[in-house]
């Protein structure tokens, strides 16, 4: 027994056992614990997770979540591609320029921006004065509705889909285009054909990330959205907050995760996992 | 010859990006502002906000708080994360592939579920509202972020190095330090930096499990934002772009004139 702890402590063990441990008893056990309250506040039994589905206005929020998530995602999609294709394919002070902005942006606070974005479609702001003088009366509300949550997801999570397309676009060899053109192939129909299909690896991982990252949005439907269509999240914060409900939240937690890990195990089988941040 | 027309995608390219730049164009000069609300062109400019977020409690005590945790996750974090790098790079043991998965999970897990997680689980440890109880937190996820680094950079270090060293006589510990450590460098700074940035934003966890005392700034600007949206907001946004800045772009030009000189030893 001793000499076996004694040959465990020179293995590569004690290299990564205080992480692990770490991570076990501040992450894992936390987690199941929200798992356990989930089947057990107050009562023991399914009855928190019965209770969530048997609710419309439970269940209309969760559709609305994946909804949203789907919207932000392909918006996103379609923005940072062509940010991407130039700063891979064309490089040199353009591309520089273009990968700065975006690093910058990404590491710019979800807060900052969520912020600026408050200030941009406020009622004093730039786009209320300009729909004003275009004659539009009386001024719409643009803050705290939906479009004014998307809109401010899909602008902070765009510097994802961009980093993670460029990442894939890098490795794709220039040439192959020019030979679909020597061949006699349109730029059209040699991007749809050769450029396009390479970069689906960067269109798959990019779409992932943001989807779940976007499941999960807390601070920026609160701020911004409307009352009306909470995302989950937000749902699991009033009930911790406000009704101090640990039962309901954990289930809501529960499923949120779930659907979470699901799209990922998903992801995994079909691309593999290891890719995903290398 | 093979032509094609690039002018249409890259100004398609660098329309959006002005897009994804556009609030800083709009959160600076809000900065500066005289106006006592969201208001956007500014109707007068002043330093005011700025002097308030500088010395007014409410905004000191929150940045004071942040930079501690930040120092503190960065530190434990770094102690944590760079010998699991290390197993992870240099080691194939049984289990590695599945240690390699549950070290990446909490990149994974959204941050509510962790709020709702921690803010029973530290309940119960009477971690709540403490400094401890947030380090303790940012450090889990932070955790897949410096392992990425640092295990990135592993992968690339010349080992022919150490065998070197050790040829000639050096003990493994000597090697470490005076090798491997230096070479590791610039990976430790960056993965720090990340580390400590990523603590800095955290915003979801901090409002369910910081206290009165322990508000970080995230704290105090979310709920400065329910409140009334005070237009310190500003200013406090504008210190934090300008951290970022700093820290993503002065390396990157550093990089630029190096790579340049590097290229023309001349010059």
């Amino acid at each position: 027994m001793g000499s076996s702890v004694s040959r465990l402590l020179r293995g590569p063990a004690v290299l990564y056992l205080p992480a692990a441990l770490f991570l076990l008893v501040f992450f894992l056990v936390p987690l199941f614990n929200v798992a356990w309250m989930s089947f057990t506040e107050p009562d023991t039994g399914f009855g928190n997770y019965t209770a969530f589905f048997a609710s419309s206005f439970d269940v209309g929020v969760l559709l609305n979540t994946f909804k949203t998530a789907a919207i932000v995602t392909l918006i996103s999609l379609i923005f940072a591609y062509p940010v991407a294709y130039v700063a891979a394919r064309y490089g040199g002070a353009l591309g520089s320029i273009l990968l700065l902005v975006v690093t910058l942006s990404f590491w710019t606070s979800f807060l900052v921006r969520t912020y600026a974005w408050m200030v941009i479609l406020g009622v004093k702001g730039p786009i209320t004065a300009a729909l004003i003088m275009l004659g539009w009366s009386p001024p719409p509300q643009i803050l705290f509705t939906t479009f004014a949550s998307t809109f401010a997801m899909t602008h902070l999570l765009m510097p994802f889909m961009i980093l993670t397309l460029y990442a894939v676009m890098r490795r794709i060899d220039g040439t192959y285009m020019r030979a679909a053109a020597g061949l006699g192939a349109r730029p059209l129909k040699a991007f749809t054909s050769i450029y396009l299909p390479l970069s689906l690896p960067g269109i798959a991982n990019g779409s992932v990330l943001v989807f779940i990252t976007c499941l999960g949005f807390y601070v920026t439907p609160v701020l911004l959205g409307s009352p009306r269509d909470k995302m989950i999240a937000g749902r699991i914060g009033d009930e911790i907050e406000q009704m101090l409900n640990f039962g309901g939240a954990s289930a809501m937690a529960i499923v949120l995760l779930v659907a979470t890990l699901g799209l990922f195990a998903l992801y995994s089988r079909f691309f593999g996992l290891d890719k995903l941040w290398r | 010859m093979y032509s094609e027309n690039t002018l249409p995608v890259k100004l398609l390219a660098v329309l959006i990006a002005l897009f994804i730049a556009a609030p800083m164009f709009v959160v600076i000069p809000m900065s500066f502002s005289t106006a006592p609300s969201l208001e956007f062109p500014p109707p007068g400019y002043w330093l005011g906000y700025y002097e308030r977020f500088f010395t007014d409690r409410n905004w000191t005590l929150p940045l004071f708080n942040s930079i501690v945790i930040g120092l503190g996750t960065t530190v434990l974090t770094l102690v944590l994360a760079a010998p699991a790098a290390f197993a992870l790079v240099r080691h194939d043991f049984r289990g590695k592939a599945l240690l390699n998965l549950a070290l990446m999970m909490p990149l994974v897990v959204p941050h509510i579920v962790m709020a709702l997680a921690y803010y029973s689980y530290f309940g119960m440890l009477r971690l709540v509202q403490s400094y401890t109880g947030l380090i303790l937190a940012h450090t889990c996820l932070s955790m897949p972020v410096a392992i990425l680094i640092l295990t990135a950079a592993l992968k690339t270090f010349d080992r022919n190095l150490e065998r070197a060293a050790a040829n000639l006589g050096s003990r493994p510990l000597t090697t470490f330090r005076l090798i491997t450590l230096p070479v590791l460098k610039p990976a430790f700074l960056v993965a720090g930096l990340f580390v400590f940035i990523h603590s800095f934003d955290e915003t979801v966890i901090a409002l369910f499990i910081s206290g009165r005392d322990t508000t970080t700034l995230p704290r105090q600007m979310f709920n400065s934002f329910l409140m009334q949206a005070d237009p310190v907001l500003s200013a406090a946004s504008s210190v934090l772009f300008t951290a970022v800045l700093i820290a993503v772009a002065v390396p990157a030009v550093v990089r630029a004139v190096r790579g340049k000189r590097a290229v023309s030893p001349r010059s």
